[in-house]
């Protein structure tokens, strides 16, 4: 006869465990993201010690589950597996059903409830035993089997049965480390940044720069969805889009041509520092890796940071290779939507020969030709706010 | 709002859409049902298929087939080739008929691309003399969707004939059906035409054929559309299309001398400073090409959008296919082939409308002159 048991998933948590005295708030916010994740989908989510579970929810959405909560900043790793009542014949049953067909295998028993009357050693060898007579293509093996057998036994009368455990996205739960404005563009390198630091536990916004009519709508519907892949991770985000076409029209007007890109980028800068202070940002976070095009060298970099005042810029990608990023944007799903041919910055206002190295005291003597203030001013103007949530 | 992209698709006829409605309600049935209400539909289609072929093809030799959209009618003669000899296309072909031709070449097919004159039409000579007796099939644009250039394709499938009697000779005459007064002559196999383009809804198209012509089907099912086209009969779209066709077809001469008008006066009135037209005179008054020098097409699309004005263009902000095909193979160069905007009519547009475009079409390409120095 089947005994009764209920699917549920397992989620183990990372370096919450360093925090010491925060513990208890870390665990609340990676309690509420995970709760967030699962929006639409009826569930219960209990913690025993060390661990939650996930319960009550429809089997045939285990597989969705376990993709949602993957993808939660500071899981470790999650297993679908079974509550069943802690008992010898119960436990046996439910291994029965999940054992693999062939190969070599090994049971982990963990006793949480020391009132159950076999240790773990025990428990192994006991229901070790039983699956060799059972299928005879089963072989043992403790060193480097092909499939594990898990048996948790927790205190209240129940155990958890599984058998294979899924690697999670690790890192910190999103909102433990603040609050930053990452500067998203159509490309391939500010989705990864962003993760990178949303995978720190910060809470992302994002900022668009546009320059319409000279680039279009599809380039703008890329951002969104790239803003939506990203938000997948962290829970959903605001995408603030903002148009820099008078800029670049003044910057075309009364500047050298070759200084567009270094003087565009301070204003993108400005732009940002306001907004991340009316927002309550913390910093600006960019995709800039060093030296990969003309505007990310030392240089560019010195003139972009020297506008903003009062909060760090961070650049998750300084020290990577494309070839890096590339690999990570493809893990992380935002590779095929940024490389869609979209622009987001035409190449009407792009110079033949960009400063590769500009000299700041140069910088500003261009700049000064412009109407700083009321250039940015009139780009707030154009603000919108997008509330982006997961798919 | 003035729309003036109508060739990319134009606005349904109201009451050639009212008038079928009943087919999505009432009268919903499959017309292959045996019951009477089934037969009952069965034979509206018929009659649309009747009514459809007579306004393009003399009475006997020929018969339709309703596809799904005219690539499918396109892409239905090309996957139709047998595996030897050659294919003859021209650089003016709707990427339907392009794009399958290249993917037959990808598979190992002699595909053959006759040039263009500056107006988009296509070089004859030169297409006689890419085809040979191995020629299967030659397709030739009707009426370019880009330009406007109308080929002759008459006099064309009986030349082509000469060489290549056993070749088939198809023309994808979507621009041309219902705007240009023309009728099917003995020498040409297959001829495409599509609902959307002169007020029908989207979702049908036909493939008009000489009876006994190759024709191989590329979806199998049901066995509908006489085993050429399986699928159920999508019937309102059918009926509705018949309908609209018999609207067009019954003003065509005056829609066309009208249109005519709107096509001269936005010739003589936009700013020959700024703009080129490429359209020959002689090209399907429906549709007008024009260059703005050293500007972006789509940018000036973006504008003219902000200022009510929706129009074409040949040419996409985007890195890939940034430059249309079919304008770089007239003969105009990657600098003025990125200001390419398609105005394209229908016989709705007043003369007032066109008129006020214009005015915005200058206005908006002056200032963006003026902003790109």
């Amino acid at each position: 006869m089947q005994r009764e048991r209920e699917i549920v998933i397992i989620v183990r948590y990372c370096e919450i465990h360093l925090k010491g005295k925060n513990r208890g708030y870390f665990e609340k916010v990676f309690m509420n993201n995970l709760e967030k994740a699962l929006t639409g989908i009826r569930h219960e989510m209990r913690k025993p010690s060390g661990r939650y579970v996930v319960e009550e929810f429809d089997a045939s959405r285990a597989d969705e589950i376990v993709e949602r909560l993957r993808k939660v900043f500071g899981t470790h790793t999650l297993s679908i597996g079974y509550k069943v009542h802690a008992d010898m014949e119960t436990i046996w049953d439910t291994v029965k059903s999940i054992a693999p067909q062939s190969g070599t295998f090994k049971v982990l028993a963990n006793r949480g409830d020391k009132h159950f009357p076999l240790n773990s050693m025990q428990i192994n060898a006991e229901i070790g035993g039983r699956l060799l007579e059972y299928n005879p293509k089963l072989k043992v093996d403790v060193h480097a089997p092909e499939h594990e057998v898990y048996i948790d036994i927790r205190e209240n009368g129940t155990a958890l049965v599984f058998s294979q455990i899924v690697k999670g996205a690790g890192g910190m739960p999103v909102g433990t480390s603040g609050n930053g404005l990452l500067l998203l563009s159509g490309g391939i390198d500010s989705p990864v940044a962003g993760y990178m630091i949303a995978k720190r536990g910060m809470q992302l916004q994002a900022l668009h720069f546009h320059s319409y009519p000279y680039t279009n709508m599809q380039a703008r519907e890329k951002v969104e969805e790239l803003a939506r892949v990203l938000s997948s991770y962290t829970g959903g985000m605001r995408l603030h889009v903002v148009s820099v076409t008078h800029i670049q029209e003044a910057i075309h007007r009364d500047c050298p041509e070759e200084m567009m890109i270094t003087l565009l980028r301070r204003f993108m800068m400005r732009i940002a520092e306001r907004l991340a202070k009316q927002t309550g940002a913390q910093c600006i976070i960019t995709g800039e890796s060093l030296g990969q095009v003309a505007s990310q060298t030392i240089e560019g970099m010195t003139s972009s940071n020297a506008v903003v005042e009062s909060m760090p810029v961070l650049r998750p990608l300084v020290g990577f290779d494309k070839t890096e990023i590339i690999e990570r944007a493809r893990m992380i799903g935002t590779f095929e939507t940024s490389i869609l041919p979209y622009e987001d910055c035409c190449t009407v206002f792009l110079p033949r020969h960009p400063l590769i190295k500009p000299k700041l005291e140069n910088v500003l003597a261009a700049e000064q030709k412009l109407d700083v203030a009321g250039l940015v001013e009139e780009a707030f103007a154009s603000l919108e706010t997008l509330d982006i949530r997961q798919k | 709002m003035i729309y003036l992209d109508n060739a990319a698709t134009t606005a349904p006829d109201a009451d050639a859409v009212q008038a079928a409605a009943k087919y999505l309600q009432s009268d919903f049935f499959n017309p292959s049902a045996l019951y009477k209400e089934g037969f009952e539909v069965h034979k509206e289609v018929e009659g649309a298929r009747r009514r459809i072929l007579s306004y393009v093809a003399p009475v006997g030799g020929y018969e339709l087939i309703f596809t799904g959209s005219g690539s499918e009618a396109d892409n239905q003669v090309l996957f139709s080739c047998p595996n030897h000899g050659n294919i003859v296309i021209t650089g003016g072909e709707h990427a339907a008929v392009y794009n399958a031709a290249k993917e037959l070449a990808r598979r190992g097919m002699d595909v053959r691309i006759a040039g263009l004159n500056a107006d988009g039409s296509v070089n004859e000579q030169e297409l006689f003399g890419l085809v040979d007796k191995n020629t299967v099939l030659v397709s030739v644009i009707h009426v370019n969707n880009e330009t406007g250039a109308i080929n002759d394709i008459a006099s064309l499938a009986s030349h082509v004939k000469e060489i290549a009697p056993a070749s088939v000779f198809h023309s994808d005459g979507v621009q041309a059906f219902g705007k240009i007064p023309f009728t099917l002559s003995g020498k040409i196999d297959l001829y495409t035409i599509s609902a959307h383009k002169i007020g029908g809804v989207r979702g049908v198209a036909a493939l008009i054929r000489r009876k006994g012509a190759r024709l191989h089907p590329l979806i199998f099912g049901g066995g509908q559309e006489n085993g050429l086209r399986s699928g159920t009969e999508n019937t309102f779209a059918i009926k509705q299309f018949e309908f609209a066709a018999e609207h067009k077809i019954a003003s065509l001469s005056k829609d066309f001398a009208r249109v005519k008008e709107l096509n001269l006066l936005v010739r003589g009135e936009l700013d020959p400073e700024i703009f080129e037209i490429l359209s020959s005179s002689s090209a399907s008054p429906y549709i007008l090409s024009v260059a703005a020098k050293g500007l972006r097409g789509e940018v000036l699309l973006h504008m003219l959008n902000d200022a009510g004005v929706l129009v074409g263009t040949g040419s996409a902000c985007s890195s890939k296919n940034r430059y249309s095909r079919v304008i770089l193979a007239c003969g105009v160069g990657e600098s003025r082939a990125d200001g390419v905007l398609r105005i394209s009519f229908s016989a709705n547009n007043t003369e007032s409308e066109v008129r006020e475009a214009v005015s915005i079409i200058n206005k908006n390409a002056r200032a963006l002159a003026g902003r790109m120095r």
